[in-house]
């Protein structure tokens, strides 16, 4: 199994997964999407709000800002010791006092743990009239997206397969498939049909130049393939800006490892001693 | 209000409503302006075309 950075910035990263099964793939998407915890606001006490917005929307909209998250520091809530649930292990807390007229936005937001702050600085929470006023305190906690998508630390996270395209012997370059492409993958060149430099990830295997191939008359079989890579992915993680996006992977890729290992020693226990033998990785 | 996140992918896109308004309203091509503002698909892109902003109407009845 190998992996391929084709771009790693703070929220961006694009690579290359190959010589994994599509189960592997699904689960390490999986784990980055809802296996790593992250902060966001769980619990408001609300002592004013005189705004245009309810009080359960309002935090709602608290809810969704993502927050700078440090796992070394949190603990999620159920492996904390404290009893009376609000302790600065397993809870980050802030407090929002504005009075309109003006845009509430996140750095309103002031938190106690300067490390905790809002990932964003100008989210609008609530647009204030005059005489309109909010006062209220947000706790957050370490929780995962399973529970709920506020706690996910991706954005748009996906892959796909990697794309092969072959073109056969009896291509006349009609350059019917070059027009119809509609990412722009091929190209004419020599009296033949090319895939250009650079833009093979960019096909979305839409098979729209095999249909074309044939409207051009070919015969019964197109002269150009386009098939899927069972064993290579193009993965893309984009990360809402509560950690950066290489801790979101590696912190998904420890998950995976955890949860084998776990699998692995339950199956010994049940099969007996030796059972290591058997398991083969 | 503008949602904090966009419906379909996550994405925080409201940080961005306030610009596109503005540019929009003083004749500008939406498509430029989305395209500035770093908003790439098309799930993020429908949040702030199809918004319509309705906390001023509603300030006189609080």
């Amino acid at each position: 199994m190998d992996i391929a950075f084709a771009q790693l910035d703070e929220r961006v990263a694009k690579f290359v997964l190959s010589g994994a099964s599509p189960a592997f793939a699904n689960t390490l998407r999986r784990a980055m999407i809802s296996e790593v915890p992250t902060l966001a606001i769980e619990d408001v006490r609300i002592y004013d709000n005189t705004s245009v917005l309810f009080d359960e929307m309002l935090t709602h909209r608290l809810g969704l800002i993502p927050l700078k998250t440090d796992l070394r520091r949190y603990k999620p809530k159920d492996e904390c010791t404290c009893e009376e649930g609000v302790c600065p292990v397993c809870t980050a807390t802030y407090t929002l006092s504005v009075e309109g007229p003006g845009m509430v936005t996140s750095s309103d937001l002031i938190p106690q743990d300067p490390d905790a702050a809002p990932a964003e600085e100008k989210i609008p929470i609530i647009e204030l009239a005059r005489d309109q006023k909010i006062v209220l305190e947000a706790h957050a906690v370490v929780a995962t997206g399973k529970e709920h998508a506020k706690w996910q630390p991706t954005v748009a996270c996906g892959f796909k397969n990697y794309p092969v395209i072959v073109i056969d012997g009896n291509c006349d370059a009609c350059g019917m498939c070059v027009d119809e492409c509609p990412r722009g993958v091929l190209e004419t060149e020599h009296g033949k049909v090319n895939v250009v430099e650079g833009r093979l990830e960019l096909c979305s295997m839409c098979r729209l130049c095999e249909k074309a191939c044939l409207a051009g008359g070919i015969g019964a079989e197109p002269a150009i393939h386009v098939s899927a890579d069972e064993s290579r992915f193009i993965f893309v993680v984009e990360g809402d800006g509560s950690m950066p996006v290489s801790e979101i992977i590696k912190r998904a890729l420890q998950y995976i490892q955890t949860k084998s290992d776990d699998l692995v020693e339950v199956l010994t226990e049940i099969t007996g001693e030796g059972a290591d033998e058997e398991v083969s990785y | 209000m503008i949602p904090v996140r966009c419906f379909t992918c996550g994405k925080v896109i409201s940080p961005a409503w306030k610009e596109f308004k503005e540019r929009r309203d003083a004749g500008e091509d939406p498509k430029q302006v989305l395209d500035d503002l770093g908003l790439e698909r098309y799930c993020c892109r429908r949040m702030l075309l199809t918004h319509k902003e309705i906390v001023e109407d509603l300030n006189p009845y609080q």
